[in-house]
Order: C-alpha cells, then structure tokens, then sequence
C-alpha cells in the first residue's frame, strides 16, 4: 500500500492542471486538421474575414473623426469609454455565467474535488480558462478597432501600447465574475441560473431606461445639444470605473503625453492583479460549501406536475396531430424550463420593444414625405436580425440535441422525417409571438397606414417562417447528434452554414421590401402602395417561404434515412 | 488530525444531510475498517450516493463528521484524497486525452514516480485489457471502455479507500472477473473498498459487511449471516433485501 504519499506542492499541481489542458488543446487542434481541414480553413478565413471588415470599418470611423477636430477631441475618448464599460458589463455576466458552469457544473469540478488538489488550484485553473473563453468577443472586436486607432495615428508603438491595456483589462470584469458566480452558488444555490438571469435583465433595463431618459433629442443636433449630450453621458467617465483607466490611457497615449499613459496602464494593471488575487483567494477559500450548496441545491425545485399532452404547452399545438402535438409541447415545456433559451429572446426583444417605446421621444415628423415608410423598414430589419440570431442559436441545434433520443423517436409509431414539422412547428409559435408582437407595436407607434402595416407583418410571418424552415431543415440535414452543448452545435460547420444561409435569406427579403420602401418614398402617407411595390413584396414573401419549405423538405428526406 | 488508535479507514460519525426539506440522509454513523470491503445497499433514492458524495468530499454534512484514515474529510480535505480513490456511477473523463493521457495525468496528481507509475499501468493494462484503445482519444470509448479506465484511475496509486459507485455497470463479464479479483487483493493487501450497488450478487459475493440504507436510514449493517438473522431469511441477500426494506415501508 503506498501509504507514504509525497504531496507536490501546490505549483505543481497548478501547472498539471495548465499542462492537461494544453495537451487537450493541441489534440483538439491536431484531430481539427487530420479530420476536418476545410473546415479548420473556412473558420480561419470567416474569423480573418470578420477582423478584416471590422477593422476598415472602424479606419473608415476614425478617418472621418480625425478631420473634424471637435467631435474628435471630444468623442474619441467617450467612445472609448463607451465601449470598455460596455465590456466591463458583458464579459462580467459572460464571466459569471461561464464559471458557474465551469465551477459548480457536474462534469470536471467533482472530478478535481476528488483529487489531492488544493481548492485554491482549481479555482486559479477555472479562473484563468473562463478569462480565455469569455475574452474572445473583446479581441474580437475591440482588436481590429485598436489597430484602427493606431494606424490612423501612423504610430507603431501604439500596437503594444493598446495591446498592453487590453490584457490588464481582461481580468477586471473576470473577477467581477468570478465572485457574482460564487455569490450565486453560495447564496442563492437553489435558483441559480434563474437569479443570474434576472439580475442581468434588471441590470440592463435600468441602464438602457437610464440612458434613453436622460437623452432628450432635439430639433436640429448642434454643438450645444452636444456638449449637453457628453455632460449627460459623463456618468462613465467616472474616475473610479476601470473603464475610464483605459479609455483615459489610450487617449493620452493618442496625445503623446505617454508618462501619464504609463500611469494609466499601471492602474489598470494593478487594480486588475489585485482583484484578481482578491476574487481568487476569496472563492477558493470558501470553496467547498459553496460547491456543496450548489450541488445540494441542483434539481431541487417545485414539483412540475404536468400531463405531457395537457396544460398550456399542449393547447398551443391543438392543430397539430396527437404524435407531433407531443413533441412540439415537449420542446415548448423545455424552452420555457431553460433560462438560458428564454432569458436570451426576452432580452433581445425587450430591447427592441424598449427602442419602439422610446421612439416619440425622436420628435421626428414621420409622416413627412420620404420617412414614414423608412423607420419601419429598419425596424423590419432590426426583428428580421435578432429573429435570425435566435433561429440560429436555439432553433438550428434542436434536431441534433435529439440525436441521443433518436433511440425513441425512432421507434415511434411515426414516420420519422415528420418530427422536424413538430420541431418547425414549436420555432413558429415561439418567433410568431415575439416578432409579430415587435413589428404590430412598432407599426402602431409609428400609425402606419393599415396597407403599409399589412405588408410588414406579412413580410415579417414571411421571414418567421424562411428562417424557422432553415434552421430545421438545415439542423436535420448538417446536424451534430455526439452534441450536447447548445453553443456547439450552433458554432459547428451546419451552424455556420445555416447562418450564413439565414443572413442570406433576410438580405434578399429585405432587398425586396427595400425596393418597394424606395419606389414609394415620395408617396403621401395614406397612398396606397403602387402595383410595383406590392409585386415587390409579394416576390419577397414567396421567396423566404419557398426557401423554408425546401430547407424543411431536405432536412426531413435526410433525417429519415439518417443512421445513429 | 491521525488519532491513530483504531484500524478504521472511513469513519462517519452522526451524518446528516439534507436539500431543503428532503432528508437525504439521517443520523449516520458507519465504521468501515482497514482490508475490509463494505457493500452499501438501498433502493433508488435511498441516500447511497449522497453518503458516497460526503464521503469523497463532494458534499459537506449538515451534521457530523467524516474522516479518512484518520484525516477530517472537511477540514484536512487534500490529506485525505491522497489516500482515497472515487469511482462515481458516471464518470468524467477529458475528451480530448487519450486514455494513456488521462492515466499519465491522474498518476501525476497523485505523485507516483515515473518507474512506479508504468509497473503499475502495465499489470491494469493486463488486468483490464485496456491495451488496444488505451492511445485513442476518449471522446471515441464505449462506456464499458471508459469505466476500464477510470477503474485502472482510481487503481493506478494504490489507494487505501475505493469508493466506487455501481462499479460493473458496462463491463463485459471477463472483465468483472478480472475488477472481482482486483478487489479482492486490494483488501487482502490491506485497502478498504466502499462499494455501492445494486448488483447484489456482486455484494453477496464479494462483501465482507453489507450496510442496507433505507429513505436516508442505515436499517441493517453487519455480515451476510448477521443480516440473515436479522431479516429471520434464510435465502439469498436479495430476500433480506427486500424483507428489510419493505418491513421499514410498513
């Protein structure tokens, strides 16, 4: 019996569990090329394409700021300011959510807890993984605008000075999150992710109420309206947010004054280093009762009491056969039991609904000639947008998340290809509900001739139906039945087709919509839309739902014939 | 803390634990000694994995105390888990290691020299037949595969207490031969085993003290024979079994 165990210290273990993740990682890279290298190719190419675009994008905004000095000097710093305390919130809930999954999940945690590891180690580990995986969306985005900046300052050491301020940001908000997570699972371990998603959602709506109040636009946009606007938004310029650390670094940086932007860089840096330590030490030292709550909390909730063909989610589908009516109120009880599913559409759309509710605030005439039919076109494309971010994220991996239940499905009484119009029909209800209530809103709020009115909500059960029919369809035909991780699925080769596809489909309809919007710009608001626009239109609708319905047509001929 | 004055390698002392009103386990005390393998029965929900989890350190009691040879699984949690080994009814295993990878990495976190480690794998290689798939990556196992390698995991340090839940679930019957017999030196070399399961052969065969847990309640602990008489049976444990567990429902 080898009772005399040596320890290691607790470095080293710190640096196994680094090293084995560093080996998965390089098998995950080495298994990506023997196996899929197109694939591998095509992900780097979409990620260089997406830098690329921003990247000129953002030149193109800062060219143009350069030569007019005024709102240069005043609103560079702001954006600046905007965009890290934009990203101090998002990667703080990104963070919390990812480490509550990561820390208090069932799969590698109690594993680790099993181990001779100090708790201090695995928290580091943790810590330091979901830093890697929540930071991605700031490189993201917020490289390509950096080197931007600094190519339009034409100053080279400003790569590594912006490069410099972004990593010592990163761990901010990390451990902001790090310590929410903990918070949630020691505190409120029984609704957890229900306490997290309220709290993002009561946090975001009072900031937006917040912001949208204190904007009063005015007839014409002046420079005194200005400065009264950047007065108002000072609230983020506040000396102790570390977003103004950085935003003030860079700015100071722009200007050569780099002693004061060294200054800066050593806040940003320090401040980050010890809330680090501070969330680190703090979790891990409290560690195993949390943990112990969290799982002791863990599928502990009201009883659900529900007959699977009754109660609401059965009545929705009345129209559907008996089978399909099963399955469809299966997916609907699922949608509304998953946080995550809900949470992401309510947020989506509340903003939407908060914008359409805002908009008298514009004081805009709309219905002068040339805008009344403008505005309602971008809040076509708007719900067209996010109706096509949600298809794509929960509609698409529906199929491939029955793939370990195919051992069921497969064997009812049904033909099999017939469970995606169950699956269409759920992703219908759901879009329908939302989209048309955005769009009904948007068009009331803005008193939209009932013809005009008609076509848009038309347009809009057009692209409800396009992008659910591609989603499934595409789901059955490209799917991922080894997955179960939502975020996968939908980030894998049908995932990405199926986006693509989707942008694709909501370009062409919009097109069509878009036409038709320019033909009758100069109509009155109360003409009734010429033959040609509502040709237009038509060729739109016919277009997305014909484009569902193959989409559904392939997916189910394969999803009969698929072997698991 | 080594008090050092009994052989007892899991000691549970008055063990509670609850989630909100459900008691999950009530009033628990249990010695488990050195060379011994205990099998711990109960019918699903009964508590047996909440006691395991406690035990392994996953969940902390609400009441009581537990201890691996002699250390405070709570307070002195990393002294402990040196010496314990934990199979759970579901596994995890990293995906992206080979099984050889996996081992490697679990013989590390435990200390084991180089030499050590590889006259060991190479007896579990034998033993488990775990050979031909051993350099694959472990997204590609069956689940028999992958509970031959937790298995060879949670055996490669030699650890003085097995904890193991539902551990033949999947194995292909040359195999729980060779786990049977596996068992069975690890306690005739002094290793404690705790076993959970629902195969009670595998218990009548092999333990050599069965505890019965019944809605959070260890209603019945004690020998083959001892629990015979207890259930006044005189058939096999499955007969004790549900005599106990149905005169505890009443």
């Amino acid at each position: 019996m080898s009772d005399a165990l040596t320890l290691s210290n607790s470095a080293g273990k710190l640096r196994l569990l680094l090293a084995v993740r560093g080996r998965a990682m390089s098998n995950r890279v080495a298994q990506a090329v023997r196996n899929a290298p197109v694939r591998l190719a095509a992900a780097l190419f979409l990620i260089a394409l997406i830098w690329v675009g921003l990247y000129g994008l953002f030149h193109l905004v800062f060219v143009q700021l350069s030569r007019t000095p005024l709102e240069a000097t005043i609103a560079i710093p702001l954006v600046f300011n905007f965009f890290f305390v934009a990203m101090l919130a998002l990667l703080a809930f990104s963070n919390a959510i990812i480490v509550y999954g990561t820390l208090f999940g069932k799969t590698e945690a109690p594993f680790l807890l099993t181990l001779p590891v100090a708790p201090l180690d695995v928290v580091t580990v943790k810590y330091l993984e979901c830093l890697a995986l929540s930071s991605w969306s700031l490189i993201l985005l917020g490289l390509p605008m950096m080197f931007a900046m600094a190519a339009t300052s034409k100053e080279p050491i400003f790569y590594f000075f912006f490069l410099g301020f972004f990593l010592a940001f990163i761990p901010i908000p990390g451990a902001i999150g790090l310590l929410i997570a903990w918070a949630v699972a020691r505190f409120f371990p029984r609704r957890a992710t229900r306490a997290v998603t309220v709290l993002a959602v009561v946090a975001l709506v009072v900031v937006i109420v917040a912001v949208l109040r204190s904007v009063q636009f005015g007839e014409t946009a002046t420079e005194v309206w200005l400065r009264a606007f950047l007065s108002r938004m000072s609230f983020v310029q506040s000396a102790l947010l570390p977003n103004n650390w950085v935003a003030s670094g860079i700015d100071n940086a722009l200007q050569g004054q780099f002693t004061v932007s060294f200054c800066y860089l050593g806040v940003t840096l320090a401040n980050a280093l010890f809330l680090s330590w501070l969330a680190v030490r703090t979790v891990s030292r409290h560690f195993d009762r949390a943990y112990d709550r969290a799982s002791a909390g863990r599928g502990k909730s009201e009883r659900l009491a529900i007959r699977a063909s009754g109660g609401p989610a059965g009545w929705v589908f009345f129209y559907l056969p008996l089978p399909l009516r099963l399955i469809a109120a299966k997916d609907l009880r699922t949608f509304f039991r998953d946080p995550l599913q809900w949470s992401q559409l309510t947020i989506l759309f509340g903003l939407l609904v908060l914008y359409l509710t805002n908009m008298p605030t514009l004081r805009l005439e709309f219905s002068a000639s040339g805008w009344f039919l403008f505005i309602p076109f971008l809040n076509l494309c708007a719900v067209s947008l996010i109706l096509a971010t949600f298809t794509c994220r929960f509609v698409f991996p529906l199929v491939s998340l029955e793939g370990q239940k195919l051992w069921l499905l497969g064997v009812l009484p049904l033909q099999r290809g017939r469970v995606l119009y169950a699956k269409f029909a759920f992703s219908m209800t759901v879009t329908l509900l939302v989209a048309v209530g955005a769009m009904s809103l948007a068009v009331w709020m803005l008193r939209l001739d009932a013809v005009w009115s008609a076509i848009h909500l038309v347009v809009t059960i057009a692209i409800c139906f396009g992008l659910c029919g591609f989603s499934v369809g595409i789901g059955a035909r490209l799917p991922m039945f080894d997955q179960n991780n939502v975020a996968r699925i939908a980030s894998g080769l049908g995932g990405t087709t199926n986006l693509l596809a989707s942008v694709a489909l909501v370009a062409l309809v919009l097109t069509g919509v878009g036409m038709a919007t320019w033909d009758s710009r100069f109509d009155s608001a109360h003409a009734i839309p010429d033959g040609r626009s509502i040709l237009l239109c038509a060729a739109a609708v016919a277009v997305s739902v014909a484009a569902g319905c193959a989409a559904l047509r392939l997916g189910a001929r394969h999803f009969s014939r698929v072997e698991v | 803390m080594t008090d050092g004055l009994d052989d007892s390698a899991i000691i549970l002392s008055g063990v509670r634990k609850s989630y909100g009103r459900t008691m999950a386990v009530r009033n628990l005390s249990l010695r488990v000694s050195q060379g011994e393998l205990f099998a711990f029965l109960g019918p699903n929900g009964a508590g047996k994995t909440t006691t395991i989890k406690m035990i392994v350190g996953l969940l902390r009691p609400d009441e009581g105390s537990v201890s691996v040879c002699g250390h405070a699984i709570g307070s002195n949690g990393v002294a402990a888990k040196a010496r314990l080994a934990y199979v759970p009814d579901q596994p995890f295993i990293y995906d992206k290691l080979t099984g050889r990878e996996f081992l490697y990495f679990v013989a590390e976190m435990f200390s084991i020299p180089t030499q050590q480690r590889d006259l060991r794998l190479n007896t579990l290689i034998r033993r488990l037949d775990i050979g031909e798939f051993l350099d694959h990556l472990t997204e590609s196992y069956s689940h028999g595969m992958k509970q031959k390698i937790v298995l060879a995991a949670a055996l490669l340090h030699d650890p003085a207490v097995l904890v193991i839940d539902e551990p033949m679930v999947g194995l292909d019957p040359r195999t729980v031969r060779s786990v049977k017999n596996l068992f069975t030196e690890h306690t005739r070399n002094g290793g404690t085993i705790f076993m959970s399961t629902h195969t009670l052969e595998i218990a009548e065969a092999l333990a050599d003290r069965i505890g019965i847990i019944h809605r959070g309640d260890l209603i019945a602990v004690g020998t083959l024979a001892e629990l015979k008489k207890q259930a006044k049976r005189e058939h096999s444990l499955e007969d004790v079994f549900l005599e106990l567990t149905e005169v505890n429902d009443e």
